[in-house]
């Protein structure tokens, strides 16, 4: 701390030479001029002093018979006396200060943590919709109003907090935690069938089985009852639990027609780079692939030293040329692209069942091809529907 | 001035006032703070001899620098071997 004052103050080391230095220290010291570091050699001593002090000792020295020489000039005075001449470096130190200053109002960086079932690209989604993106104006924002807005309009928002040290937004998320779904096992209910099929198994829990292995089923028929009859003809309403699976039949048609549009890669591929800093693109790379069609895949590679994302990456542009080309289908090819539209259909659409059976049944019309498929699938159809009562 | 000799000073400031004679605290021999100087009579790599208010106090030894001056007190290191009073 000491050493930065008098960094600050500015100071000099000097030397004495003559007979009696102790003399000349002790007039210094007599007119509450302050030396530090005297250092004696052989036959001179070295000492520092402020530069302000040492202007007035010059008398002193010539008092005790004594001579000085400045060894050299430290300290933020020397510095600044030393760049005064040159203006631009006073400009550029001012504009950098400047820039900073301006700089450090601004959010550069922005790290979401504790985030489970929410993605980090829809928090930021969020965020930037409060006004808390990269390159939002600091003074702007309110961080506790846009935590609140934030928790009230997503409910898997538990907890939030934005936290602001210097540009870097530190956002902290605890998730909501659902209540667990309580099963109602009390409440009378029946159980039906969601749909059409052939029984192939009930394992009933609780209720009254109507309909046996075996036997069809259509949809919202009654197939366990809570309805319970005792010995006596008396009636007890119970909370009726069982899965019904059956054999159900699905259809779906699929068409394509004879001539289709593809794009096929010509094979000719353009790179383009682009740095990212403070949210500006900047090009690196110029020009572009020779079709009109093209297919463009993006890739952005931040800079993050140490875990903190900062505002500044390299954005790497890939793009294929795409050829326009109408091909004209045959029987095979269009069967292919059908059968294979009906497996996406089978994996994304019935999920939820096991398929049995599939049958498919291609045919030619007027401007196509049209594929008729069947599956038959293995699935629990049981739903359970209240029983409601009246009081009166 | 270092944490040591910061410490130091705040305890000179609680000793009590001794009549204008110097207070001189050593550590080990190889430091000496003397308050209440009077000047610097001599002063080689050697020896240091210190004028105070009614004696001399001479300190011999190696490397003996003045680390520290004021019109009052001085802070002196170096390799202490002697220490002597010229009253």
């Amino acid at each position: 701390m000491l050493r930065l004052l008098r960094w600050l103050r500015g100071y000099v080391r000097f030397t004495v030479s003559g007979k009696y230095p102790e003399r000349f220290i002790n007039i210094t010291l007599r007119n509450q001029l302050r030396i530090w570091d005297a250092v004696r050699r052989e036959d001179s001593l070295s000492a520092c002093m402020y530069m302000r002090d040492y202007l007035h000792i010059r008398r002193y020295a010539r008092g005790s018979g004594v001579k000085l020489r400045v060894c050299e000039r430290r300290g933020l005075p020397t510095l600044l006396q030393r760049y005064s001449d040159r203006v631009g470096l006073v400009i550029g130190a001012a504009a950098f200060g400047m820039t900073v200053f301006i700089m450090s109002l601004f959010i550069w960086t922005i790290e979401i943590t504790g985030t489970e079932s929410i993605s980090e690209s829809e928090m930021r989604a969020m965020l930037a919709e409060n006004g808390i993106y990269v390159g939002a104006f600091k003074p702007a924002v309110d961080y506790q109003s846009v935590s609140r807005a934030i928790m009230l309009d997503d409910t898997r928002v538990g907890w939030m907090a934005v936290n602001v040290t210097g540009s870097y937004a530190s956002v902290e998320i605890k998730e909501q935690t659902p209540s667990p779904e309580m099963d109602d096992v009390y409440s009378p209910c029946n159980v039906k069938a969601r749909r059409d099929g052939r029984i192939l198994r009930i394992d009933a829990e609780e209720g009254k089985t109507l309909l046996k292995e075996g036997s069809g089923v259509v949809g919202g028929q009654l197939v366990v009852s809570g309805v319970m009859e005792d010995m006596l003809g008396g009636v007890r309403l119970v909370h009726a639990k069982a899965s019904v699976i059956a054999e159900t039949d699905y259809h779906a048609d699929f068409s394509i027609p004879r001539e289709i549009v593809t794009y096929v890669p010509t094979g000719e591929i353009k790179k383009r780079y682009s740095a990212e800093l403070f949210g500006l693109k900047i090009p690196l790379t110029l020009g572009g692939v020779s079709t009109v069609d093209v297919l463009s895949d993006e890739r952005e590679e931040a800079a993050v030293p140490l875990s903190v994302q900062l505002p500044a990456g390299i954005v790497s542009r890939t793009l294929y040329a795409l050829e326009r080309e109408e091909v004209s289908l045959n029987d095979n090819s269009a069967k292919e692209l059908l059968i294979r539209e009906a497996q996406l259909y089978e994996v994304f659409s019935r999920a939820d069942c096991t398929v049995t059976k599939r049958d498919y049944r291609f045919s030619q019309t007027g401007d196509g091809y049209e594929l008729t498929a069947g599956f038959t699938c293995k699935e629990d159809v049981a739903y359970q529907e209240k029983i409601y009562m009246d009081d009166n | 001035m270092s944490k040591n000799d910061s410490q130091k000073k705040h305890r000179l400031h609680e000793l009590p006032p001794m009549g204008g004679t110097p207070c001189i605290e050593f550590s080990g021999n190889r430091e000496v703070v003397i308050e209440g100087s009077k000047g610097v009579l001599e002063y080689s790599t050697g020896c240091i001899r210190v004028n105070t208010a009614g004696m001399i106090v001479t300190l011999s030894g190696r490397g003996l620098n003045l680390r520290c001056i004021s019109d009052s007190a001085l802070i002196i290191d170096g390799f202490i071997t002697d220490v002597a009073f010229t009253v």
